[in-house]
C-alpha cells in the first residue's frame, strides 16, 4: 500500500524522500526547541519559588503569557507580527531571511518558549513537593540560597518531575506540526502535499502516522531509560505521569507551617 | 560577654548562645514569650515540654531557622539580625539535627556530609572525603558511605545526619527530638552516639523526652510550656522532685 | 513600522464575536463528546472488557501520539467515508468542515479525559467499593452513585485544565479554513491588511478568557482542598 511513495515526483524525487525530509524538520524543531524550553522552563521555574516578589511576579507573568495563548496564535505572533512591531530595518531583515529559515526560526523560538512555560509549572510544582525539611537542613548546614538550589533543591526537583516531562517531550514534538500554517514543510505538511500531488490520502497520512508513533515510542522510552538512570538508589519508582498530580490534589491544603508545633 | 538578663547563669565562665527576652509569633499564636537561655561552653542542657511549648521553635531560632521576632540571640558572639552572611557565619558554628533527619536523599552518605565543608568551608574534594569518612567511622556508619539514605534504616540514617553536622566542625550541636521519629529499637543507638559526643565535651542543646539520657548527660534540664521557660534546674533534682505543677503534670504523663 | 490602528477593530468586532462563539461551541460540545466518551472509554478499560478494551486503548495510545492537525486531516477524510459505510450505499457523505470538526475534537479529546478518569478510578479508596459490597449496592449503582461521582469531584480541577487547552486547541480548525476566532481574524486580516492589530487582539482575547478560567480552576482547586481535609 506504500508503494506510491517510492514513485517519481514531479521534481525528480521520490514522496518518500518529501516524508523525509519533513522529519528533519520535524526533529529538528522538537530536539532543538526542547532544549530552548528547558533551560527557558527550569529558570522560570526557579524563579516562581524564590523569595523575591519582583521576580517571583515576573515569572509567574511569563507562565500565565506562554500558557494561556494558543500555540498557533503564538506562532502567527511571531511570524506575521513581530516583524512589523520592530524598528522598520530590523523587521525587514527579518523578513529577508530566506524560506524554510524563515519559518524554522520563528517556529522554533515559539515552540521553545511556549513548552517553557508548561515546563516551568513542573519545576515549580517539583520544587514545592519536596518536604521543606530539606531547604532547613541546608540552611542549617550553612549552604547559601544559590548553593541550596544548586546542590540540594533543583537535583531533587527535576528527578521528581522526570516522568510529567514524558508529556511535555511528547507535546513539544507534536506541536511541532503547527509550524506548517507558518510554511514549514515539516511532516504532517508535507503528508498532505504528498496527499495532494497523488490523491493516496490514506498512504501518506498513514505513513506520516506510523513515523509520529515511532517517534513518540523512542521519546517515551527514553525518558523511561532516564528515569532510571536518574533514580535514587532505594527510593521507590514514581508513578505514572498523571497520578502524582492526583494525589497533590487530594493531600493539599492539610500542611501547617513546618515550624508550627501544633496545639493540641 | 554580659550575661544580665540571663536566668540562672551556669557555672561555666563563657557563655556560648545568649538569649534574651526571645519572642516569635506565629499569625497570632505566641510560640515563644519572652523567653531566656544562656548556654555555656561545654555546657549539655536538654530542653523539654509538652508539645506546643515552643522547645523546638526554640532551638530553630537558634540556627535563625525560624526569624524571631523580638528580644536578642547572640551566638559565638555574633548577634542574629537579618544580615545573610552573620547568620551564615552562624550556622556554620552550629550543628543542627532533626526530627525528620532531612538527608538529602540524591547524595550518597559520604555526599551529604562532604557537600557543606566543600561549598561553604571550601575544603577540597579529598579533604572532606577523609573528613567525612572520619566523622561516619566515629558515628559507625562508614561501612555503608556509598548508599543513598533511602537504603538505611531510621537508627542510622539519623547518625549519619550527626555525622553531616559534625563535618562542619561546629561549636555547639542543636537536636530536635531525634529520635522520635525512630522505631524503639534504633533509639538506643541514635542516644549512644550522642553520649559519646557529650563525653567529648560538645556543647549541646536538646529537645527530647528521653529521660535516660537526659540524667546521664545533662548538666541542666529546661522545662518550657506555653511558650516560656517554667523550671530547670540539674536533672536528678528535676526529674525526682520538681518544683511546679505544670513540670509535675508533664512528667507523670510522659512516664506512664 | 506602521503605527498601529484599533480603530479597525470597530469595524471587525460583530465577526469575530462569531468567531469567538464558534470556538466556545466547539469547545462545548468537544467537552460533553468528549467526556460521555472517555468516561466511557476508561469504565471499558477499568472492567478489561475483552477485545474492545484493547481496541480502546490503541485508539487511545494512537491519538495521544499523533499531532492533532493530522488527526484533523485524518478525520476530515475519513469521516465521510465511514459515514457513507454506515448509512449503506457507500458512497462518502459531505457533511462539511464544521461538523467534522465537532466530531474530530470530540473523540481526540475523549482519549485525554479517558486517561484522567480512568487514573482517577484507580485513585479510589478499596474501602470505597467494599463500603458498596456490603450494602449490597449493584455494581451500576456503585458506579454511578458512588465511585464516578468521587473521580469527577477528585479529577474535576485537571478535567478543567484540559478544557481550557481544549479551547485553546480548537484554534487549530485554522487548518480547515474554518471561521473561529483565530480563523475570523485572520480572514478580516486579508481583507483590511490589519494583520498585526487583528492576531494581536485575538491573542488577548484568547490570554483573558483563558487566564480567567485558570484563576477559576485555581480557586476551586483551593477551596477543595480545603474541603477535602476534613471529609
Amino acid at each position: 500500500m506504500f508503494g506510491v511513495l517510492f514513485e517519481q515526483t514531479a521534481d525528480g524525487q521520490r514522496y518518500i524522500d518529501w516524508l523525509l525530509a519533513g522529519l528533519g524538520w520535524t526533529l529538528a524543531l522538537a530536539f532543538f526547541g526542547w532544549w530552548i524550553a528547558f533551560a527557558v522552563g527550569v529558570i522560570v521555574g526557579i524563579g516562581r519559588t524564590v523569595q523575591n516578589r519582583l521576580v517571583t511576579a515576573l515569572a509567574r507573568l511569563y507562565v500565565e503569557i506562554f500558557r494561556n495563548i494558543p500555540v498557533l496564535v503564538q506562532m502567527f505572533l511571531w511570524y506575521f507580527v513581530l516583524p512589523e512591531i520592530l524598528p522598520s530595518r530590523l523587521g525587514d531583515a527579518i523578513k529577508q531571511i530566506p524560506p524554510p529559515w524563515g519559518s524554522f526560526f520563528p517556529a522554533l523560538v515559539c515552540l521553545g518558549l511556549y513548552t517553557a512555560a508548561r515546563i516551568a509549572e513542573q519545576v515549580r510544582a517539583g520544587i514545592e513537593a519536596l518536604p521543606k525539611g530539606q531547604t532547613e537542613a541546608a540552611n542549617a548546614l550553612g549552604l547559601s540560597p544559590l548553593l541550596t538550589y544548586r546542590h540540594v533543591i533543583v537535583p531533587q526537583a527535576l528527578r521528581l518531575i522526570v516522568p510529567s516531562l514524558t508529556s511535555e517531550v511528547m507535546g513539544i514534538y507534536k506541536n511541532t506540526s503547527v509550524a506548517l500554517t507558518i510554511g514549514l514543510m515539516e511532516l504532517t505538511a508535507q503528508a498532505r502535499q504528498i496527499s495532494e500531488a497523488t490523491f493516496q490520502t490514506f498512504t501518506a497520512f498513514g505513513a506520516a502516522t506510523l513515523i509520529y508513533l515511532v517517534l513518540a515510542l523512542i521519546a517515551y522510552q527514553s525518558m523511561m531509560l532516564i528515569d532510571k538512570a536518574v533514580r535514587i538508589p532505594g527510593s521507590t519508582p514514581a508513578k505514572d505521569a498523571v497520578e502524582p498530580i492526583l494525589a497533590d490534589d487530594v493531600q493539599s491544603g492539610t500542611a501547617l507551617p513546618h515550624g508550627m508545633e501544633v496545639v493540641k | 560577654m554580659r550575661q544580665e538578663g540571663a536566668v540562672n547563669p551556669s557555672n561555666h565562665s563563657s557563655a556560648i548562645v545568649v538569649v534574651e527576652n526571645l519572642v516569635k509569633r506565629f499569625g497570632g499564636f505566641t510560640a515563644l514569650n519572652d523567653v531566656h537561655l544562656t548556654v555555656a561552653k561545654g555546657e549539655k542542657i536538654v530542653l523539654c515540654g509538652p508539645s506546643g511549648s515552643g522547645k523546638s521553635t526554640l532551638i530553630r531560632c537558634i540556627n535563625h531557622i525560624e526569624k524571631h521576632d523580638g528580644g536578642r540571640i547572640v551566638v559565638d558572639g555574633v548577634e542574629l539580625v537579618n544580615r545573610m552572611a552573620d547568620i551564615n557565619s552562624v550556622r556554620c558554628e552550629v550543628g543542627m539535627v532533626f526530627q525528620s533527619f532531612n538527608l538529602f536523599p540524591h547524595l550518597s552518605v559520604v555526599e551529604n556530609c562532604m557537600l557543606a565543608p566543600m561549598k561553604v568551608r571550601g575544603l577540597s574534594r579529598p579533604e572532606a572525603h577523609e573528613r567525612a569518612m572520619g566523622l561516619l567511622r566515629k558515628v559507625r556508619i562508614h561501612g555503608q558511605a556509598d548508599k543513598y539514605p533511602a537504603q538505611l534504616s531510621g537508627g542510622q540514617q539519623q547518625r549519619v545526619a550527626i555525622a553531616r553536622a559534625l563535618c562542619m566542625q561546629p561549636k555547639i550541636m542543636l537536636f530536635d527530638e531525634p529520635t522520635s521519629a525512630l522505631d524503639p529499637e534504633m533509639v538506643k543507638e541514635v542516644l549512644d552516639t550522642m553520649v559519646q559526643l557529650a563525653g567529648e565535651g560538645m556543647t549541646m542543646v536538646c529537645v527530647t523526652h528521653e529521660i535516660g539520657f537526659a540524667r546521664e548527660v545533662a548538666d541542666r534540664v529546661v522545662f518550657m510550656d506555653q511558650g516560656s521557660i517554667v523550671e530547670e534546674g540539674e536533672p536528678a533534682s528535676f526529674f525526682s522532685s520538681p518544683r511546679t505543677e505544670r513540670a509535675k503534670g508533664f512528667l507523670n504523663q510522659i512516664i506512664h | 513600522m506602521n503605527s498601529l490602528d484599533f480603530s479597525v477593530l470597530l469595524q471587525a468586532w460583530p465577526y469575530l464575536w462569531s468567531g469567538l462563539l464558534f470556538s466556545l461551541a466547539l469547545t462545548a460540545a468537544a467537552f460533553v463528546i468528549g467526556m460521555m466518551l472517555g468516561t466511557c472509554f476508561a469504565l471499558v478499560q477499568h472492567f478489561e472488557v475483552p477485545v474492545v478494551s484493547q481496541i480502546v486503548r490503541s485508539y487511545i495510545a494512537l491519538v495521544r501520539s499523533i499531532p492533532l492537525i493530522l488527526v484533523l486531516f485524518w478525520f476530515f477524510f475519513l469521516v465521510p467515508i465511514v459515514l457513507g459505510h454506515l448509512s449503506g450505499n457507500g458512497r462518502p457523505v459531505p457533511i462539511g468542515a464544521t461538523w467534522t470538526a465537532f466530531i474530530t475534537f470530540g473523540l481526540f479529546e475523549a482519549a485525554y479525559y479517558s486517561e484522567i478518569i480512568r487514573v482517577g478510578l484507580r485513585a479510589v479508596n478499596k474501602g470505597q467499593f467494599e463500603a458498596c459490597q456490603a450494602l449490597a449496592l449493584s455494581t451500576f449503582d456503585t458506579y454511578r452513585c458512588v465511585i464516578l461521582p468521587q473521580v469527577i469531584r477528585v479529577a474535576s480541577p485537571i478535567i478543567l485544565s484540559q478544557t481550557i487547552i481544549l479551547f485553546q486547541d480548537t484554534s487549530l480548525v485554522y487548518v480547515l479554513s474554518l471561521t473561529d476566532l483565530l480563523g475570523a481574524a485572520s480572514k478580516l486580516a486579508q481583507l483590511n491588511g490589519r494583520l498585526v492589530e487583528m492576531y494581536l487582539v485575538v491573542a488577548v482575547v484568547y490570554l483573558a478568557i483563558s487566564s480567567a478560567a485558570s484563576q477559576c480552576v485555581a480557586s476551586l482547586r483551593r477551596r477543595y482542598a480545603l474541603g477535602g481535609a476534613h471529609r
